[in-house]
């Protein structure tokens, strides 16, 4: 899997880097970890940056989904990833010449209708079908649009309102894409007052966000790769590939047809949750010895079943435990996906169901196939049993239900319900004076918490008030070519205080006005109450 | 050709200026480029800066960002747009980290780098974060300001031609094809970001003297209608407006008197006028305007000529720079006037005597100043910047001169830092402060509250924030 040994590398020089700070405590952190741990913004170089899109492709020619087949002897032989990608390129390439003289006419017509709007209003050049969106003021004042359209320009997605009523956008976006491309170069981003344009090429589909937020560039592109992710989870890269170079000029929509939702609900989450530009996920507050109860119960249950890859379990958008195959890890982002997934599916809560997802960062070529259920109906906690067969629904069932008997028995669905119900922490609790609220990531296990909103954060205004003031805390902290140790900001209306040790990420906020001694060296609290709030204990299967 | 003095450091690929409505290029830099690829490369500008505006009609596009460039838009005047095209920095990285700078893409311009992957462990990385918008914008509106000081603004000289853009073209093309030589990509910074202007501190009664001194000149001279004085780099007295002497002093500070100082020094001792019969009483020379006044030719040098008050109503003039020693005298005489050696001799019998008087007394209180704060700059005490947006004062120890090559008591980062933090300054109302520490163990604090922003740079590994948010008000007091 390319991914992990590019996080075993990182992993590797970051140790080298924490030798020579003062040893820290970690809070929460843990001997062994089941999450992949990448930083979102290392991630996001090797993101940006298309020469590591090569060299990854050259890495991940077998695909982990194989490997794993293949070890247990199954039968079925994957495609030959490998060529697959080289026609890909190749493909590319073409698609370049191609449109490049297309391209220079469609950039002069598309100025040149626009002048003549400017001068008479009347329709421009090209028959258009009815009005379009860009002369609606309502639309154009959207806070965050995306766009997803294919290298040919095909549009694919639109956040509001139908794609059809924005070719002309799709056109003129496409045109710069390729335009820039003529040049060997690559278009990232513009600025425009205080509004961003940031394009993402992946592939054979170009993603393009329009954001009136304080995010960054990059925090955007961040989110431009969920958003591909979330794709490439409902048909797989490999899919994808083969039908552009197939055939260019493919209409995806009509695969996509029902993964909108997903995607929109995607956009919302990551409006609302720190997760995202953390990197990391929160789990479910427990006492460390019930956590380990239903973690072995997974396991005991699930240890004999052939292929299943990862057993997870997750409320509330928190995760209550991981089971996974000895060899293989989860990375943070195929999670959020999985948390999106359950998220915006109701369908699950009244069956269980039988699913095939695609998770890319694990691999992009293949769909590992879910057993998705809700434990049962006095516990909402989602069970999600992955595996890489797809004829064992019927297992994954049985074990399913012998799970929740025993947890039942062992009084842990009760603990579940009463940590999903319970109040969480708040800031005040802490006994920081003064302090309204914090994130800490634990970067050793890509694992963060923080607690609940209080006032005035309590309504979705402020609350999305206060994401974008981490985000640009955050982007300051975390910044590729000048990173900080310690950044502190005071505000209108908040202290901001973002705190990178060796293995820690904290960012707090605090009132306004308030001395810095207690703004420091809180740290502690969180050794505390680690035995709650992290998972650290294992199962393989 | 390429501007930037190391291969590996930022350069200007391009500087282009269009007329959006014609879709006229008035100028492109570098001049030898085909007419293909100009003409490309403004359809890319335009076609962006109509696609910004679909989505925001009142708020202008101010930068694109590439893998390898950076693009910066200003609209000058309406329907006249400005873009430069800066090349990233670009160093070839391997996987074990090592840094290796290319010593590629020299040989043309308009061509970027191409990446090879050699054994496919080595990738090329653009350092993108290294070009600040903030910084490279003001760097390009610095250049229009300065051409609109030389030669008037684009809609008046088109207007003055009854709209013959060829006209227009010539000058821009006079005026850049020198202006761009003397750009300092690499050492631009947060002091673009103000252009503010440098003060000399004096007390009450050297600054009247002054004062009298400019009066006296204004009363006995009606043609010279503002005076400004200088000592040093600093100013110390100006009739004009703050945003037209922000443009006039920049223009003297980094151009034309290092120029003439170099051609002093390049003279050998003080030069005098030698055949002058008061040489012995002063030693006082035009900067601007004849270089010997007994030349009977009645040849009267060069004397540049400005239009000040341009978002108004333009006016023009005559800019006359004289010096004696340290001081500088800079009289704006009508434009339409015609200059005579005549005018000149009788400005040098009234200036030279009293200037060089006047100077020794600055000088004198200048260098009492100057020992009463030197035991600051021997420590190594914290540095720091200051700009107040009203008066557009500017004062920095962080630079060690005012002639901007990069001499800086700083790392590159944390002077980058401080644009950064200047950055943000949006996200404040009027008060605000940032304080931050950086991997090399700087601590850099930025504090902006009433239209004033001040900046410190601590470097002291083993402290804490309290210890530092209390020095930093030390330094600020």
């Amino acid at each position: 899997m390319a991914s992990e040994g590019l996080c075993q590398d990182r992993n590797n020089t970051d140790n080298n880097e924490e030798a020579d700070v003062v040893p820290d405590f970690e809070p929460g952190a843990s001997l062994e970890s089941m999450l992949v741990t990448t930083d979102s913004f290392e991630e996001l170089e090797q993101e940006m940056d298309s020469s590591f899109d090569e060299r990854q492709m050259k890495e991940s020619t077998t695909s982990t989904i194989s490997e794993i087949q293949e070890e247990l002897n199954d039968t079925t032989i994957p495609e030959d990833s490998s060529s697959d990608q080289d026609d890909k390129l190749m493909e590319n390439d073409e698609v370049a010449c191609k449109n490049f003289a297309e391209v220079a006419s469609q950039l002069s017509e598309t100025s040149l209708t626009s002048n003549e709007d400017g001068n008479t209003a009347a329709t421009p050049v090209g028959s258009l079908p009815e009005e379009e969106y860009w002369q609606n003021p309502e639309w154009k004042e959207r806070k965050k649009h995306v766009f997803i359209l294919s290298a040919a320009g095909k549009p694919i997605y639109s956040r509001y309102g139908s794609e059809d009523k924005l070719v002309t956008i799709f056109g003129v976006m496409q045109a710069l894409v390729s335009f820039v491309q003529t040049n060997q170069d690559t278009i990232r981003s513009i600025n425009a007052g205080n509004t961003k344009f940031v394009f993402l090429l992946k592939g054979p589909i170009i993603l393009v966000s329009v954001s009136r937020t304080t995010e960054s560039a990059s925090q955007l592109v961040l989110q431009l790769t969920y958003v591909y992710n979330q794709v490439v989870s409902v048909l797989t890269s490999s899919q994808l590939t083969r039908i552009y170079e197939q055939r260019r000029n493919y209409d995806l929509r009509r695969l996509l047809a029902g993964a909108e939702r997903l995607i929109d609900h995607l956009l919302n989450f990551m409006e609302r949750e720190p997760a995202f530009l953390l990197g990391a996920v929160k789990c479910l507050p427990l006492t460390p010895s019930v956590r380990d109860s239903i973690t072995q119960t997974i396991v005991q249950t699930c240890g004999k079943i052939k292929n299943l890859v990862f057993a997870i379990l997750l409320a509330k958008n928190q995760l209550i435990t991981l089971v996974r195959m000895k060899k293989y890890f989860i990375h943070p982002a195929d999670l959020h996906l999985i948390f999106n997934l359950v998220n915006s599916s109701e369908s699950f809560k009244a069956a269980e169901s039988w699913t095939p997802i695609c998770l890319p960062k694990f691999d992009s070529s293949g769909f590992l196939h879910g057993h998705v259920s809700y434990l049962s109906d006095d516990c909402q906690a989602c069970l999600l049993l992955l595996t890489v067969d797809r004829d064992v629904f019927f297992t994954l069932s049985e074990a399913k239900q012998k799970i929740v008997e025993k947890l039942r028995r062992g009084n842990c669905l009760e603990a579940i319900n009463e940590s999903v119900n319970r109040a969480s922490y708040t800031a005040s609790q802490v006994g920081v004076p003064e302090m309204r609220h914090f994130l800490y990531k634990c970067k050793s296990t890509a694992q963060f918490w923080s607690p609940a909103l209080e006032p005035p954060y309590h309504i979705s205004e402020e609350s999305e008030r206060l994401l974008g003031l981490y985000q640009a805390l955050h982007h300051r902290l975390h910044a590729a070519s000048r990173p900080l140790k310690l950044l502190h900001q005071q505000l209108d209306k908040e202290t901001m205080l973002g705190w990178v040790s060796a293995c820690i990420t904290l960012s707090k906020m605090a009132k306004p006005n308030r001395s810095y001694a207690t703004t420091t060296g809180k740290a502690s609290y969180m050794e505390s109450v680690r035995g709650v709030y992290w998972l650290k204990g294992l199962g393989y299967c | 050709m390429v501007i930037a003095c190391s291969k590996y450091d930022l350069y200007l690929s391009t500087l282009h200026f269009l007329l959006q409505e014609d879709k006229k290029i008035l100028f492109y830099y570098p001049p030898k480029t085909d007419f293909d690829t100009q003409m490309k490369n403004v359809g890319l500008s335009e076609a962006i800066v109509k696609f910004t505006d679909t989505f925001n009609a009142d708020q202008l596009c101010e930068a694109l960002h590439t893998q390898k460039t950076r693009q910066l838009y200003h609209q000058a005047e309406r329907g006249f747009w400005m873009v430069m095209v800066i090349m990233n920095k670009c160093v070839r990285k391997s996987y074990c980290s090592i840094i290796l700078l290319v010593d590629a893409f020299v040989e043309t311009v308009t061509i970027p780098f191409v990446a090879k992957v050699k054994d496919g462990t080595e990738y090329l990385e653009y350092q993108s974060d290294d070009v600040q918008d903030n910084v490279y914008l003001a760097v390009l509106k610095q250049s229009y300001q300065m051409f609109r000081l030389f030669k008037g603004s684009f809609n008046a000289i088109l207007n003055s031609k009854g709209g013959d853009i060829v006209h227009l073209k010539q000058k821009l093309d006079h005026f850049f094809s020198r202006y761009l030589l003397t750009l300092k990509l690499n050492h631009s910074d947060i002091l673009d970001v103000f252009q503010g202007i440098q003060f000399l501190p004096l007390d009450k009664q050297t600054f009247l003297r002054v004062q009298c001194f400019v009066n006296l000149i204004e009363a006995m001279f009606a043609q010279v209608k503002y005076t400004a004085f200088l000592y040093n780099d600093q100013l110390v007295w100006s009739g004009l407006e703050p945003e037209d002497m922000q443009v006039v002093y920049r223009y003297l500070v980094t151009s034309l008197l290092p120029a003439h100082l170099e051609t002093e020094l390049q003279g050998g001792s003080m030069p005098r006028h030698p055949t002058s019969p008061f040489s012995s009483t002063h030693y006082g020379r035009f900067v601007t305007g004849p270089a010997n006044l007994q030349d009977t030719s009645g040849h009267i040098g060069k004397v540049p000529k400005v239009y000040i008050n341009n978002d108004l109503a333009p006016e023009l003039y005559h800019l006359v720079v004289y010096r004696s020693l340290s001081a500088t005298v800079c009289m704006f005489i009508e434009g339409t006037l015609h200059l005579t050696i005549d005018l000149f001799k009788r400005l040098d019998i009234f200036l030279g005597p009293q200037l060089t008087k006047l100077v020794s007394e600055v000088a004198e209180q200048c260098s009492r100043q100057a020992t009463s704060s030197s035991t600051n700059s021997v420590d190594p005490s914290p540095k720091f910047v200051y700009f107040n947006k009203l008066n557009l004062a500017q004062k920095s120890t962080v630079h060690l001169d005012s002639r901007r090559t990069g001499n800086v008591a700083v790392t590159p980062e944390v002077l980058r830092l401080l644009a950064d933090i200047n950055a943000d300054k949006a996200r404040m109302s009027t008060t605000g402060e940032t304080i931050l520490k950086t991997m090399s163990d700087y601590w850099v604090v930025g504090k902006l509250s009433n239209l004033r922003e001040f900046y410190v740079v601590i470097h002291q590994k083993n402290a804490n924030l309290i210890e530092i948010n209390g020095k930093y008000i030390y330094t600020s007091d």
